[in-house]
């Protein structure tokens, strides 16, 4: 089973490696077009629709310092998908180096267990979630430069903080009564 | 002229859109292009329809000359609702030789043999399709033109595509068909759609095929949206092996616009519950994909991941049969054929 490993390799000078993982592979390519276009730090994306990755780019593969997986609340089977690939994290990647990001929030036909279920497992390995909204190119910046706050922090670039420093401060937590019926 | 002349041609220059009347018009070529000159084409329907039904009665034209025209405007515009598919069975030995002047006597001759009161006119399309417009009657009243049916053939194919057939008329115009096209039956060819033009390039395979080859492209042009050499794909070898195969199964281009996929099961369930399970009789459902072009959905399906690849020959044999219906058993594992019918 091929486990991806944070320290393994070396890092590279003012570079952030990050891994966005979505099954549908949509947002993925929008975000990591605009996640590019930032200056002053060498931003390179790796797009996956799954984990584990194969083994073949192991040896060109760079560090990867931030692990974001990306759900579509509409689908079961988005969830189910990022669900299935956290077994092939090592648990290291979870000490702030792995996000959860959320789409279609606020869509109606999105039943309320499947998001309480995104929170319940964000929360449990501590990890921040974040909502983001796909369709118009303001909420694609609103995304990226939320992941590039998380980014730089997690590939060290950011002097005084730390990864696990920052997912203490930004992790999911569920409301002790989450399970109780909304009245909505 | 008569009633029935008028009312036709009333109802035709109210269904040709504004800006085709004067192409179609052309095209007809029975009125010179003085007199096209002299008609208005910005005026009013209605007005349009006074100044034609003026030229008509000068010309003395009958039912004939306006059903030339109508077929002259639904051969460019072919979508008046579903067309259905016939296959032609068991060929004679002459049926491949059969050419234009022979069909279209035979045809003729056979269906008015078969039914009294039915006018038919028979046009040859440039590329080779012999349109057939058919008014029926039978032996009290005259022919039907508010209702025509039309038939395409292409000469040497044993393909026919039919729209607006009733059931009663559906035996005489196989019974014609078959005698002037020299075979011995017919059958329903189980591919319906709402454009033509669609079911006949999948039928007659016009749209861009993608063959299965051995070694990988050396260009490597397909897939490649991610131009930033900073962004890479780490899964792109399986996307694009999944290309491939759901490219090979359906065709890579633009597709034929086909708007449903019906699927008949009559096979003994197979699933979890106790009691279903021990049923004799099989379970019959119907299960429908409907789509704008449901081709293209159904790639997008296999090549995205969320239909498993290789493509299931269930899938996979709508294009590769021509057929969009499928009657499935227990008996093969794939679709079985339907009843023939004659």
């Amino acid at each position: 089973m091929s486990v991806l490993k944070p320290f393994s390799k070396l890092p590279g000078l003012k570079t952030a490696t990050i891994l966005l993982v979505e099954r549908e592979e949509q947002f993925q390519q929008s975000l990591a077009d605009a996640l590019v276009e930032e200056t002053g730090v060498t931003v390179n994306v790796r797009l996956a629709k799954s984990l584990p990755l194969p083994v073949e780019n192991e040896e060109s593969r760079p560090r990867i310092d931030l692990v974001v997986f990306i759900i579509n609340l509409t689908s079961e089977l988005s969830f189910q998908s990022a669900e299935a690939s956290l077994k092939y994290l090592d648990a290291g990647y979870f000490l702030g180096k792995v996000c959860f990001m959320v789409t279609n929030a606020r869509n109606t036909l999105v039943p309320t267990n499947r998001l309480d279920g995104v929170r319940k497992l964000a929360a449990s390995l501590q990890c921040p979630l974040l909502f983001a909204e796909d369709q118009t190119p303001d909420g694609v910046s609103n995304a990226t430069e939320r992941l590039l706050a998380i980014l730089k922090v997690a590939a060290g670039l950011v002097p005084m903080a730390t990864a696990l420093y920052l997912s203490n401060l930004t992790r999911c937590t569920v409301p002790p009564d989450i399970d109780q019926p909304s009245f909505d | 002229m008569g009633d029935t002349p008028r009312r036709l041609l009333q109802r035709l220059i109210r269904r040709i859109p504004a800006q085709e009347l004067k192409p179609t018009l052309e095209k007809w070529g029975r009125l010179s292009q003085a007199q096209l000159q002299t008609i208005d084409f910005t005026q009013s329907k209605w007005a349009l329809t006074g100044k034609l039904g003026t030229i008509c009665e000068e010309r003395n034209w009958a039912v004939k000359h306006i059903t030339e025209l109508e077929l002259i405007y639904v051969i460019d515009n072919p979508n008046l609702g579903m067309w259905h598919t016939f296959q032609l069975m068991d060929p004679r030995d002459n049926a491949h030789t059969v050419e234009l002047l022979q069909f279209k006597e035979q045809f003729k001759s056979n269906l008015s043999e078969l039914i009294r009161n039915v006018s038919v006119k028979i046009k040859k399309h440039t590329d080779e399709a012999v349109w057939i417009r058919i008014a029926w009657g039978d032996g009290l009243s005259q022919p039907n033109h508010f209702k025509p049916t039309y038939v395409v053939h292409y000469l040497q194919t044993p393909y026919v595509f039919v729209t607006s057939l009733n059931s009663k008329q559906k035996p005489l115009l196989s019974q014609a068909l078959v005698l002037a096209t020299s075979y011995h039956a017919i059958k329903d060819a189980n591919l319906s759609g709402r454009k033509f033009t669609a079911i006949r390039d999948l039928l007659m395979r016009q749209y861009e095929q993608v063959f299965p080859r051995k070694f990988h492209s050396p260009l490597k042009e397909r897939n490649q949206i991610v131009t930033d050499p900073h962004i890479e794909r780490e899964q792109a070898e399986s996307s694009a092996n999944r290309l491939q195969m759901a490219c090979e199964a359906f065709g890579g281009g633009k597709l034929p616009q086909l708007q449903s996929a019906v699927y008949k099961l009559e096979t003994k369930f197979r699933g979890h519950n106790k009691s279903m399970t021990q049923r004799e009789e099989p379970i019959r459902c119907v299960v429908k994909f409907a789509s704008t072009n449901i081709l293209e959905s159904l790639r997008n399906c296999a090549s995205s991941g969320i239909a498993s690849t290789p493509v299931t020959p269930l899938l996979s044999s709508i294009p590769l049969k021509g057929r969009n219906y499928f009657v499935i058993t227990d008996n093969g594992p794939g679709p079985s054929q339907t009843r023939q019918q004659n």
